[in-house]
């Protein structure tokens, strides 16, 4: 069966390595708002509304709080998962294809700049086993690189050459944040963080928002001035064990399990899709995610990804964002040509634990 | 014997104040109480914010409250926090003239030593004033209640 | 196992196979935390008499890490609830927390995503001195933080705005304290359970004015897990299961100021916010009539205000009444008009990740006839409830032993 679910609305905020002339409410709501606008329906007319958010990045021991109405929830059923936004979008797409609902919008919101990210990362850390070895993002994300290149043979210049790929790709979106492009020598050349990982392979963390409206088939046929962006094609996720060992690492199991489950939904193949928007956290993540979901060259990730901007927490529906974009012919400079089927993707997690494929469909009038 | 290992997280946060709180801190300052005000909802709401939940419209426009309002809601803390006043304390939201939503600050002048009589004397209803403190610092703690028809202490 | 999105277009049926719980205390010093959602987990599961291949989707119910120490405990405890390789997310809500995880597990099973879901929480609030503390940090920061306001603050506030409008006493709230203390006699997971008077709760040492040491609910640690499938997967595993025939959930503003003055949408002091997921929840079950049509309320009450607000606004009686019509016995397990709580409910066990699963699962065994002692015979159909944030976030679930499936209109 194919799922009856569009997107009618998607809007970014513009990103900043630092947005600090606003608190993360006004964050949600600009951005809420505009996709709203976007979608050409009132926040009234919404009937759900689904969050992804992370107190510890957030500050808040219940985020959601303060920033369910800035997010268009005041009196509407709203929702919230930890895990990042994409995963958002995939319960919001659950929740309108059970007929339940007919009208959502999925919000997600990261602040990288208003805490240490890595004291975070390093808090998620189990307190016996890893947690005294200082585990956080750098030192997962270390052990994965190891993995990716022993795994798929990847050498150093690749993840040098990649990394550049996409800050050059990144300097071509309007939507990213300049970001000077380094070059391969100075990528090779930058400080090790954790073997093999330089500073250079990690994409830098940003501050943004993106926010989503998906309706259901039935909501559309009632509105038929409400023209979607994209249909939903297909979704899914999945995680991998919490454990860092070389074989959770190498497998990349969660990853394979969302990329076929969704396009199967789908009814495609990898090759039918024209874009894949990765989340990259490393430029050897993206050596392993081409390989894996075969898809490199101008296919993958034209807006830049995460060296476009690279938003915590929210950086996988900003990868949902661009596809729809992509799809409805709005991407501007970084437009591919002819866009009808695009892929996005997100990781969470130490070391990619989790990841989130959603599939989309365009109507050919991109 | 139970094996526990103790650990203590500290994580930093930096808060930005973002378009409306600053404002009204500055107010504090100044001795003002400043609400933000949404024409589409006509609506004045204290804590002040950038956008009326209702109409889902930018609040664009500031009032400033009135020096008096009313108790809509009161409590006696009786077991309190470290790094607030110590208890017992009373709290109450009280909707300043002029302004739709209530704010909630430190009810002073009432004498907690009898909780029932206290609560009577910080009854919703009961007409209230605000007091700044002599030297403000842009802290919500720059001012606080006091009942209008009290005696101090 | 074939995972495809069966969807067929047309929704489906719902219902809970099984669920477990471990009992509720202070602490559980043998078992780490994953080891305790595991427990859960496993529980469950034997209680279904699947095993986890048979789970094709797992929904984690936690609520603030901040009180466990491990930011994103559930992907810790992602191995020990048997979800490596499957689709597995985390809901949180706050207090609602519970809830909300029901309503998405429900989600993904009526959609036609996934055949099987198991719901999955654990609490370990008592591994942190600094609860409270952590609970005031929820607040805003610049506008409240500074004040002493808590969740014990805010329903204080509530309570004596109520009170004074109804003309209800602290002797009348006291009321619930005593009865669902003595219906968790017959809980073998309670926390706290025993005979007490409404003299005992009024002798305990004031909190917040009015709520006192017994008007509010303990700090709780254990876990819980439910189970829910389709109608295939029923039919191979559970010949009397709870069907989830509605729910409803709405979330409200956030500041307590704009919930308890005349412009208010919904009243914070009589919780209104209940009256709208209740009214969307009864709705899409068909119920009409509340007092008639439902046997078991297993209602979110951290505090004895709680309980009685809710009775009220989901339409058991109205508004202000609900305390009083303790002295006719219309709430009690033996001879009542509805069984209020048979389990304690939230006053008696509070783990806060999980309460709104509690809640879930205290409802679908009194409709499963798998309640153990706390059983009421004819149960048809019970509802729970979940809150969340300062009465910000509010849903509820109705269970029914035959599957209702409402007209869209």
């Amino acid at each position: 069966m194919i799922p009856d679910v569009y997107v009618l609305g998607a809007a970014l905020h513009p990103a900043n390595v630092r947005l600090d002339e606003c608190r993360l409410e006004e964050l949600v709501y600009r951005t809420a708002r505009a996709a709203l606008d976007d979608a050409g329906v009132t926040r009234r007319q919404l009937d759900n509304v689904t969050l992804g958010a992370s107190d510890e990045v957030d500050g808040r021991p219940i985020s959601s709080m303060l920033l369910a109405s800035p997010a268009g929830a005041y009196r509407a059923d709203e929702t919230r998962v930890s895990d990042s936004g994409a995963t958002a979008l995939c319960l919001a797409v659950a929740r309108i294809a059970s007929g339940d609902f007919n009208l959502g919008l999925v919000a997600s919101w990261g602040k990288s700049s208003k805490t240490d990210p890595e004291k975070v990362m390093a808090a998620r850390a189990e307190p016996f086993f890893t947690r005294p070895l200082g585990m956080n993002m750098r030192v997962a994300d270390a052990l994965f690189a190891q993995a990716v290149a022993h795994q798929h043979g990847v050498p150093e210049e690749e993840a040098a050459t990649r990394a550049v790929g996409a800050y050059e790709r990144a300097a071509r979106n309007p939507r990213g944040v300049a970001h000077p492009i380094p070059s391969v020598d100075e990528v090779g050349a930058s400080p090790v963080e954790a073997m093999p990982l330089r500073a250079g392979h990690r994409a830098p963390l940003t501050d943004g928002a993106a926010c989503l409206v998906v309706a259901s088939g039935r909501w559309l046929r009632r509105h038929p001035g409400n023209r979607p962006l994209a249909r939903v094609a297909g979704v899914a996720w999945a995680s991998d064990s919490y454990r860092l060992d070389g074989e959770r690492l190498r497998s990349m199991g969660s990853a394979r399990t969302a990329w076929s489950r969704a396009l199967a939904q789908a009814g495609m193949t990898g090759d039918a899709l024209d874009i894949v928007e990765v989340e990259s956290p490393t430029s050897y993540h993206e050596a392993a995610y081409a390989r894996v979901f075969e898809s490199d060259g101008a296919r993958l990730s034209p807006s830049g990804g995460t060296f476009a901007q690279n938003p915590l927490v929210c950086a996988g529906l900003v990868n949902a964002v661009e596809a729809v974009l992509q799809l409805s012919g709005r991407a501007g400079p970084v437009q591919q040509p002819g866009v009808r089927r695009a892929a996005a993707h997100s990781c969470h997690g130490y070391a990619q634990q989790g990841n989130v494929v959603v599939v989309l469909e365009g109507d050919g009038s991109a | 014997m139970r094996h526990v290992m103790h650990q203590e997280l500290t994580l930093h946060y930096d808060y930005a104040l973002g378009e409306v709180a600053g404002t009204f801190l500055d107010g504090l300052r100044q001795k003002k109480i400043l609400a933000s005000h949404c024409s589409a909802s006509k609506l004045s709401y204290l804590p002040p914010r950038a956008f009326c939940e209702r109409t889902f419209e930018r609040c664009e426009g500031w009032v400033e409250a009135g020096a008096e309002g009313i108790i809509e809601a009161s409590t006696i803390v009786v077991r309190g926090f470290e790094g607030k006043r110590p208890p017992p304390v009373a709290i109450a939201f009280v909707r300043l003239d002029g302004v739709d939503s209530a704010i909630a600050n430190y009810v002073d002048g009432v004498d907690l030593a009898d909780l029932d009589e206290a609560m009577r004397r910080l009854a919703p209803g009961t007409r209230v004033r605000v007091e700044f403190v002599d030297r403000p610092e842009g802290r919500i703690t720059d001012f606080s209640f006091r009942p209008i028809d009290n005696q101090p202490g | 196992m074939s995972w495809c999105w069966k969807g067929t277009g047309v929704p489906e049926a719902v219902g809970v196979i099984a669920a477990f719980q471990t009992d509720y205390r202070s602490q559980h010093p043998d078992v780490t935390f994953v080891e305790q959602a595991q427990e859960a987990a496993a529980g469950a599961m034997a209680a279904a008499g699947m095993r986890p291949d048979d789970i094709e989707a797992v929904v984690f119910s936690l609520a603030p890490t901040f009180f466990m120490g491990v930011a994103d405990a559930d992907r810790w405890a992602i191995d020990h609830v048997f979800a490596a390789g499957k689709p597995f997310f985390r809901i949180h809500t706050g207090g609602a927390t519970g809830g909300s995880a029901v309503h998405a597990g429900y989600a993904l099973v009526r959609s036609g995503m996934y055949r099987t879901v198991m719901i999955v929480g654990a609490e370990r609030i008592g591994e942190t001195p600094d609860a409270q503390h952590v609970l005031n940090l929820i607040f805003d920061p610049f506008y409240e933080r500074d004040m002493p306001l808590s969740t014990n603050t805010s329903v204080a506030l509530m309570a004596t705005r109520y009170m004074q409008r109804h003309g209800v006493t602290q002797e009348d709230l006291a009321r619930v304290v005593v009865r669902q203390r003595r219906n968790a006699l017959r809980n073998p997971h309670a926390h706290l359970k025993g005979e007490i008077t409404v003299a005992d709760v009024m002798a305990s040492p004031m909190i917040a004015y009015p709520m006192k040491l017994y008007d509010i609910c303990p700090r709780s640690s254990g876990s819980a897990a439910m189970i829910l499938g389709n109608a295939d997967v029923i039919d191979g595993f559970q010949t009397r299961p709870a069907f989830i025939n509605g729910i409803g959930s709405v979330t409200d503003t956030y500041w307590i100021g704009d919930r308890l003055v005349p412009s208010a949408d919904a009243e914070i002091a009589e919780l209104g916010l209940a009256a709208v997921s209740a009214a969307e929840c009864f709705r899409r079950a068909g119920i009409t009539d509340p007092f008639a049509e439902v046997q078991v309320a297993e209602l979110y009450d951290p505090y004895s205000v709680v309980g009685y607000l809710q009775l009220e606004q989901l339409g058991f009686c109205a508004t202000g009444k609900a305390a009083r019509l303790e002295d006719d016995g219309v709430w009690d397990v033996d001879g009542g008009a509805v069984a209020v709580n048979p389990s304690g409910g939230t006053l008696c066990s509070n783990p806060i990740a999980i309460s709104g699963l509690a809640r879930c699962i205290d409802a679908a065994n009194q409709v499963m006839g798998t309640a153990g002692a706390m059983q009421l015979p004819g149960v048809h159909t019970a509802v729970a409830t979940a809150v969340g944030g300062i009465a910000q976030f509010h849903n509820m679930t109705v269970f029914g032993d035959d599957h209702v499936e409402f007209e869209e209109s």
